[in-house]
């Protein structure tokens, strides 16, 4: 394993980790609303209002309530979303404003392990995030609104870490280059709320020849879709294999660049 | 401990290089610091102090020279060298989201092997750096002195063997100061090897065992306080009020001889050895004018006029 890679499953990268964990629990009860109360109210909103509105959808051949459509589309957006939030805006606040970051470098933990420990933490917070949205659809499905093949869980936890993890390295390379906050909103208006809803997560692609090409190269469509087989038809599909091969690939082509440019930004130096 | 590891320096740093921007701002700088002795930083903004810091410490990897902290090289044994390291930086860097005793029990947790029973250690450096009463606040309440006592408390937490600070009286009110320097008594007292910059001349000769002075990113002199004050500046200062009769001669006196006044307010500042000095009264025996040791402040006056003439 090479450098950056090894660095984290060191103990700081951890130690780090465990610093933004502590500091999370302090605050669980503000903590615990946003991962509850969003897809609750996105659902609610989209899933069953404005569903309700709707005909039933076509994908892939079958005919949907725009609720089942959406629900595993929630999942990918939450694990999305979740760990830009943090890789981009907290973990910016933490190197630029609070200069916590420059306190942690004199010590034994060097840059790699306060970028993994970022980005190990943006991953374990879309993780959780994504389980509380498993908690609300579960509670879709004992109202009788939903049903899904919960017994595919253990399999989607672990993918939906991976797929994070990934995200976060774009989230780490924007918080590496953005000159300050204001420009925060580049990014986040630009990239990652397009990407973020036209990805199969809210609604079916059109079928367009560019919108189809883009679309094979998207990790987050790929998820999404992945998760839809599984969760509604119970079918492991190639879309996850394809997810999780963008995300390797996305995730070894960006942290080690991610760390060459905090490297300069931190330290001023190469 | 035996007698070869207690001869190794806190830090023995050799032959510092480092360009940054185009600009090589140190250039084949060494610093050596023993346990149980403070070394002072000197020099003009710009000097290369706090980059020669940053590279002790490891935050710039140095283009040639080598840093060994308690022996360990800094490149090769980087893990050992930082666990005997503290390191107070000049910007207030802790851990907003942390109460000041959570900064300090975090920040222990950033080393191994950690110290035993941490939290006894923690509410013993608490007292002893006055923290104690303010444990549980945030520590953007405290007061500008006692925000520097956290973070020099945090350099120590992990009972280091050298510990750096950055500046660290920079902007506090004369008592706050005067805590942190009972502060570094303390620690070298306890045996740790202390580096430390610093602007204020006062503190630098009443802390610094031996100072070492930095210009241009090299070391311009170095010793004890006495020694380098003749070295750079000379024996004796003579003041002359700019504005007394005669005055006006000295300047071009000074030049003639190649030497450089400063002109400090309205005074004129001369630097003369005794040879100096006695060429000077007799030069000038209707002029009224004092005679001075030598101050700290003199060698930085003396230092930024010759930058000037760069």
């Amino acid at each position: 394993m090479n450098r950056p890679f090894r660095s984290a499953v060191e103990w700081q990268s951890r130690a780090i980790l465990g610093r933004h964990l502590r500091v999370h629990l302090k605050n669980w009860h503000t903590a615990m609303l946003p991962p509850v109360c969003e897809p609750l109210v996105l659902l609610l909103a989209f899933g069953v209002g404005l569903g309700r509105q709707m005909t039933a959808l076509q994908w892939e051949g079958r005919s949907l309530d725009y609720l089942a459509y959406l629900g595993p589309g929630i999942l990918a957006y939450t694990a999305f979303m979740t760990s830009f939030f943090q890789s981009l805006f907290s973990a910016f606040m933490r190197m630029r404003y609070q200069k916590a970051w420059e306190g942690q470098l004199t010590t034994q933990v060097r840059l790699e392990h306060v970028v993994w420990g970022e980005a190990l933490w943006a991953a374990s917070m879309a993780t959780a995030y994504s389980v509380a949205v498993c908690l609300v659809l579960s509670g879709f499905g004992l109202a009788g609104l939903l049903q899904l093949h919960w017994e595919w869980l253990p399999v989607v936890v672990p993918m939906l870490f991976l797929a994070a993890l990934a995200f976060s390295s774009v989230g780490l390379l924007f918080t590496a280059v953005l000159p300050s906050i204001d420009h925060m909103g580049l990014p986040f208006f630009l990239v990652i709320m397009p990407v973020g809803f036209a990805s199969s997560t809210y609604f079916p692609l059109p079928d367009v020849p560019w919108v189809a090409a883009l679309a094979q190269v998207n990790p987050l469509h790929h998820l999404a879709e992945g998760l839809r087989w599984l969760l509604l038809a119970g079918k492991p599909t190639w879309h996850l294999a394809w997810a999780m091969g963008l995300c390797g690939l996305l995730l070894f082509a960006l942290l080690p660049l991610d760390l060459r440019l905090l490297r300069r930004r931190v330290f001023g130096d190469v | 401990m035996t007698a070869g590891v207690a001869e190794t320096p806190g830090i023995e740093a050799r032959g510092l290089v480092k360009t940054l921007g185009g600009k090589r701002v140190v250039d084949g700088v060494d610093l050596v610091c023993h346990a149980g002795e403070v070394v002072g930083l000197l020099g003009p903004n710009g000097a290369g102090k706090t980059t020669t810091l940053r590279l002790c410490h490891g935050f710039l990897r140095p283009d040639a020279g080598t840093v060994r902290i308690a022996g360990y090289d800094l490149a090769t044994s980087g893990d050992d060298a930082r666990r005997a390291l503290g390191v107070c930086t000049q910007d207030d860097t802790f851990d907003g989201d942390l109460t000041v005793r959570g900064n300090l029990a975090q920040t222990a947790r950033y080393f191994r092997p950690a110290i035993p029973a941490v939290s006894e250690h923690i509410d013993r450096l608490l007292e002893q750096f006055g923290l104690d009463e303010f444990a549980d606040r945030r520590p953007e309440t405290l007061s500008g002195g006692y925000r520097r006592r956290l973070m020099i408390a945090r350099a120590v937490v992990h009972q280091p063997k050298v510990v750096f600070l950055d500046e660290p009286t920079t902007g506090l009110d004369p008592q706050a100061r005067v805590g942190v320097w009972e502060l570094v008594a303390r620690l070298r007292s306890e045996g740790l090897a202390v580096v430390l910059t610093t602007h204020y001349m006062d503190e630098a000769e009443r802390l610094s065992d031996r100072l070492v002075v930095m210009q241009w990113g090299r070391i311009r002199a170095t010793g004890t306080t006495r020694d380098l004050l003749g070295d750079v500046v000379g024996e004796h200062v003579v003041v002359v009020p700019s504005g007394n009769p005669g005055a006006d001669r000295v300047e071009a006196w000074v030049r003639a001889r190649g030497g450089r006044p400063s002109l400090v307010l309205s005074d004129w500042h001369l630097a003369l050895d005794a040879a100096g000095l006695a060429a000077f009264v007799v030069a000038f025996p209707d002029l009224r004018y004092e005679v001075r040791p030598p101050t700290l402040d003199d060698l930085f006056l003396s230092l930024a006029g010759e930058e000037r003439l760069q």
